[in-house]
Formats: structure tokens, C-alpha cells, sequence
């Protein structure tokens, strides 16, 4: 013991060790995401120079707005991604999850109920999405873009293609409403965003589903349940995500079996990725995804108010996606092969 | 050490680990065929035998990992069905794979107590988890830089001993070693034998598969030999030698089983 002494120091200096690794990794983390932080702000004073506009008080929430439900999205994706799987399916439970609650509260129940039970009807989709990959073996992307594909398929023949509009004020306000200037869908985002922040880092099923994610085979053998894991992630995603296409279908007094889609899904998919996520699972953050939807949010705002076309984003968006992967892939084998 | 309540239990007639007649194949593979052991608590034994012998079936077989296709296994007089790791580890048995199964990407800490994660409401207790690993560590001698310290930032031998301490925190009566010394240097291979003997000597009955002879007359008790998925022999240390082992394993002689 004390040649160990030597080689490690008291045990004090050990554990002011342990803060010091603790640290470090804090640091390296950060640094991933303050590059990302850096990036859209040199992108908000580009346009804030180009029009000054942009940095008003009324346009600054208008962007948060614009990012709120995409982050809610987000917040559960980030979860699957964390864990190892990948839900394609949530730009269809997007506008299921409205559907649903529309064609309820049109058939006369009350919306409280509907939300509920539209809700629940989306964690069953995610739930069939989980039990397709853990008990059929269908890899992720496969069961979830059949996902995709079917639930957005079964919403389209139910309404012929056409929107369902004629809800209450009361159910319409959820998703119009202010709080001190500040629109319920920034107060939402916020309050998932906290939540599934304390989830992810400090509660059991954060801790799992990190470990499932970042080596299955370790978590199953050291008795985690990865199975019954993987259900709630997906049910949880589907559930969620439904309840975000209820805000935006609130927002626009409108059900639409259109909503979200495709679009929906890469955004999603591609703000988790950039906002450090891992595909292959194990490691990733809310507040990198947050960083990551606002990236999104500001490049489609500012190029509005610049007077050009939004579409140029997609541009620009696909160079820092490859760019934030290709940093992500030298930062970890700069910090693990090394050692191998 | 925080677990000394699970040394010898009253029983001690039934006590430790058997198995008897456990049978497992994948198809056509008959990776173990009617397989007899037993390990008493507070005794090392070390499973040996060539590359594909059944060796770590065996270990997953015990672990929970496969389930066997025919037989018993018994820890401490109670017959078990274990039907997942979890029902291993509530069984009170603890493994050391040989794939080490630890999470790269997460620190020490966690790693250590995968599967059993303290909790305080409805949070982790990081700050328990951290201090229970250190306090760990120290006790066994090991040196980590640091518990926040991700395990893919360790060495393959840091791993190990890392992969070993977790076997030991967990407390359990029947601990599983496979191939604890593969990548360990002279200094590391000594630790973890003082690690396997500190088990024995709280009362674990302890299973380490080794290809290491000199590690295995070195801290077992007694050596049960594999040969395609059958038992070849069981000896005692003290009465054997390398070249009967190696004879065992290598089929130039064989018990009658
Ligand atoms: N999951 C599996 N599926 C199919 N065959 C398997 C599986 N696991 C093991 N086997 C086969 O069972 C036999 C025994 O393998 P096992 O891994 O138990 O050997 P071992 O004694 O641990 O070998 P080593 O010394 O190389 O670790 C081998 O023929 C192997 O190919
Ligand atoms: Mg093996």
C-alpha cells in the first residue's frame, strides 16, 4: 500500500484527482459544444449586421418559437440516439400525435382527454417501433421508417389528405399563448429541456441508457434490462413526440396530416448529430441539441430577415454536419484508439 | 470488506457453487456436454483447457448469460433458474468477463456499479458512487488517476484491474474470473492474484479461468481441466503437477467420467 502510495499520491491528492478528471472531461465536452456556440454566433452577428433587426427582442423570440417544438422533438430523439437506437418514425408521429387529438376533439371529447389520449396513442406507436427492434430484431432504421411510412400513411387515407380545423379557443390557446411576452412553446421547450437534461445526466434510466448505448453487451451482461430499456425509450419518444405535434397543431388552429414529416425528422436527426450527439450511441447531450436546434432556427430565421432564400440553409447545413461528425471522429480517436 | 456478512454461510455442506450435468450446444457446436463442478466457499478453482474448450460458455453459463440446454446449478443449496445476468447477480453470483464488458465512453465509477446504480430518491447518487470507488480502489491497491476518468482513456491493464475490482465490489458468494491476467503485465498478474486470494480469504467461492499455468498453481486450489466441452479431470494443486495438467488438456490422458 504505500508503494501505492508513491505511484498515486495520498489519498487526498487522489481524490482532488478525481475532481480534476472530472474537470478535464467537463472541459473536453464543453469545448465540443462551445465550438458549436461559437459557430452560431458568428452566424447571429453576420445577420445582425446584415439587418439589425435580427437581434430584436421580438425577432429573438420569434426564433426561439420557431425552435421550441423541434427541441421538444429533439430531447426524446437525443435519448434514443444516446442509447444506441435511432426513431425515424417521429416526423409521421409528428402529425399523428395532432390527427389523433383533432379528430377526437372534432368527434366531441373533451380536448384535456383527447391530448391524453393522443398522447397515449403515440407511445404506442413508439412502443410497437421498440418491440419491432428488440423482439423481431429489426434494426432501428428499418422498423422506424416503416413506422414512418405506415402511421403517415394510416393518418393521410383517414383524412383523405385534408386538414381538420374547428377546435376550441381554450385548446388552440396551449399552443398561442404568452406568459410575461414569452410564448407557451418557449415556456414548454424550456421545462422539457430541464427535464430531460436532469433524465439523461442524474436519474437511473439516464444512467442505463448511456451505458446500453455506449456497450449493449456490457449493460446486458452486468444485468441491466436493455430490452425493457429500449421500449420505454421508444414509447417515450412516440408519446412525446405526439405531444409536440399537439403544440403545433394548437399553434396553427389546425390539424394536418402533413405536419412534420420527412422535414421533421432529418432537422431533428441532423441538430442532435451536430450538437455532439454519437450515432453510435453512449454519448450525447441535451443542451449540445439545444445548441444544435438553435443552429437551425437562427440560419432559417436570419436568412428570412436578410431577404434570402431559406433554402440556402440546407447549404450550409450540410457542410457543419459533416464537419461537426469528421471533429467528433478525430476527438475520439485522438482520446480512445490512442490507448488501444 | 463492506460485504463480510456473506462469508460461510450456516449450510455449509451445500454451500458455494454446483453444477451437474450441465449440457449447452449452438446448433451443431456441442460447446459443453454433461458438465459436473463444484466450488466451496473460500476456495479458488481454475478452469482450464485449449482455445474453444467451453471455457467461457461455461462462465456465461454460470453468469446468466446462456441458458443451459439440460442440468442444475445450485448456489449455496438453492437450485437457481437464471434466466438473465440480473437473476446472476441477485443469485449472489459476480462475473469478470473476458471481454472485461465495461463502457468506454463512461467513467470509472459508473462503471463499477453498472447494474446496481445507488440511488437517492429518484436520482443516482453520483457522489456515493464516486466515494464508494475510490475508497475501493485504495483498499485493493489500485492506482487510477481518477474515478471521473473514462474507461476507454485506461490502459488494457488498468482495465483489467478496474474489470476485477467491480467483481469484488459487488459482495457476492460466488464470483467468475475469465482470463483476469490476458493483457496484465509481472506487477499487474501479482496484484490480481492478491486480489483473487483476498476474495477467497472473504469467504467467496471463487471460478478463474486462466491459460496461464503458472498463474493457476499459483492461486488455486484445485483445477478442473476442459477438453472439447467435456470435463477431462479435476485435481488438487497439491497433488499434481504442470505436465499432468498438461496431459489433460491436451488429451494424451483422460479420467473416466
Ligand atoms: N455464441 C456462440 N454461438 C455459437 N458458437 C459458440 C458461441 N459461443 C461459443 N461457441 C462455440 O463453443 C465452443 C466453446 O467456446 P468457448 O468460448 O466457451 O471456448 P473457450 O474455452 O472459452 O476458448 P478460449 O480459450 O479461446 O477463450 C467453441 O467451439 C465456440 O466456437
Ligand atoms: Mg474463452
Amino acid at each position: 500500500m504505500t508503494i501505492e502510495n508513491k505511484l498515486a499520491g495520498t489519498p487526498a491528492a487522489r481524490a482532488a484527482r478525481d475532481e480534476d478528471g472530472g474537470k478535464w472531461r467537463a472541459i473536453l465536452s464543453a469545448g465540443q459544444q462551445a465550438g458549436l456556440a461559437l459557430v452560431v454566433i458568428i452566424v447571429a452577428i453576420v445577420f445582425q449586421t446584415l439587418n439589425p433587426v435580427f437581434l430584436s427582442q421580438g425577432n429573438i423570440i420569434e426564433i426561439l418559437r420557431s425552435g421550441a417544438l423541434y427541441f421538444i422533438v429533439a430531447c426524446t430523439s437525443t435519448m434514443i440516439l444516446v442509447g444506441g437506437g435511432l426513431d425515424f418514425s417521429i416526423g409521421a408521429l409528428y402529425a399523428f400525435g395532432g390527427i389523433v387529438a383533432g379528430a377526437l376533439i372534432l368527434a366531441g371529447v373533451p380536448w384535456p382527454l383527447a391530448i391524453i389520449l393522443a398522447v397515449a396513442a403515440g407511445a404506442v406507436l413508439g412502443a410497437i417501433n421498440g418491440a419491432v427492434i428488440v423482439y423481431l430484431k429489426v434494426p432501428p432504421l428499418i422498423a422506424t421508417l416503416g413506422m414512418f411510412f405506415a402511421a403517415g400513411g394510416a393518418i393521410t387515407v383517414y383524412t383523405g389528405g385534408t386538414n381538420l380545423f374547428g377546435f376550441p379557443d381554450a385548446f388552440n390557446a396551449i399552443g398561442q399563448g404568452k406568459l410575461f411576452g414569452v410564448p407557451y412553446l418557449v415556456c414548454y421547450a424550456v421545462i422539457f429541456g430541464i427535464v430531460f437534461h436532469i433524465l439523461l445526466e442524474h436519474t437511473r434510466f439516464g444512467y442505463e441508457t448511456r451505458i446500453t448505448g455506449g456497450n449493449r453487451a456490457a449493460a446486458l451482461a452486468n444485468g441491466v434490462r436493455v430490452n425493457a430499456l429500449d421500449l420505454k425509450l421508444y414509447a417515450l419518444s412516440g408519446g412525446v413526440t405526439a405531444l409536440a405535434g399537439i403544440f403545433f397543431m394548437a399553434r396553427t388552429s389546425t390539424a394536418s396530416p402533413s405536419a412534420g414529416s420527412s422535414s421533421l425528422t432529418f432537422q431533428v436527426l441532423t441538430a442532435i448529430i451536430i450538437g455532439g450527439t454519437s450515432l453510435f450511441g453512449g454519448t450525447g447531450t441535451i443542451g449540445g441539441t439545444a445548441l444544435g436546434v438553435l443552429l437551425f432556427a437562427v440560419l432559417n430565421n436570419g436568412l428570412a430577415v436578410v431577404n434570402v432564400n431559406p433554402l440556402y440553409q440546407n447549404i450550409f447545413i450540410g457542410v457543419i454536419l459533416v464537419a461537426a461528425v469528421a471533429w467528433d471522429q478525430a476527438q475520439r480517436s485522438r482520446r480512445f484508439k490512442a490507448r488501444r | 470488506m463492506t460485504n463480510a456478512s456473506h462469508a460461510l454461510p450456516a449450510h455449509a455442506r451445500t454451500a458455494g457453487l454446483h453444477l451437474k450435468d450441465i449440457s449447452k450446444s449452438f446448433g451443431q457446436v456441442h460447446a459443453l456436454s454433461h458438465v459436473n463442478l463444484s466450488v466451496e466457499p473460500g476456495e479458488i478453482l481454475a478452469i482450464v483447457g485449449d482455445n474453444g474448450a467451453g471455457k467461457s460458455t461455461l462462465i456465461k453459463v454460470i453468469s446468466g448469460v446462456h441458458h443451459p440446454d439440460s442440468g442444475t446449478i445450485s448456489v449455496d443449496g438453492v437450485e437457481r433458474h437464471l434466466r438473465s445476468p440480473a437473476d446472476a447477480r441477485n443469485a449472489g453470483i459476480a462475473t469478470v468477463f473476458q471481454d472485461l464488458a465495461l463502457v468506454e465512453c463512461l467513467d470509472v465509477a459508473t462503471n463499477m456499479f453498472i447494474g446496481q446504480l445507488p440511488t437517492r430518491g429518484p436520482f443516482v447518487d453520483k457522489r456515493r458512487m464516486e466515494a464508494d470507488t475510490r475508497h475501493l480502489l485504495d483498499d485493493l491497491g489500485v492506482t487510477v488517476k481518477s474515478v471521473r476518468t473514462p474507461i476507454g482513456m485506461l490502459s488494457g491493464g488498468q482495465r483489467q484491474i478496474v474489470a476485477i475490482a467491480r467483481g469484488m465490489r459487488a459482495g457476492a458468494s460466488v464470483v467468475l474470473l475469465d482470463e483476469p491476467t490476458a493483457a496484465l503485465g509481472v506487477r499487474e498478474t501479482a496484484h490480481a492474484a492478491d486480489l483473487i486470494r483476498s476474495l477467497r480469504s472473504r469467504g467467496a467461492a471463487v471460478i478463474c479461468v486462466s491459460h496461464d499455468m503458472g498463474f493457476v498453481f499459483e492461486v488455486a486450489d484445485r483445477i478442473h481441466v476442459m477438453r472439447l466441452g467435456q470435463t477431462a479431470g479435476v485435481r488438487k494443486v497439491s497433488e499434481t503437477n504442470k505436465s499432468d495438467i498438461i496431459s489433460l488438456i491436451t488429451g494424451v490422458r483422460r479420467d473416466d467420467h
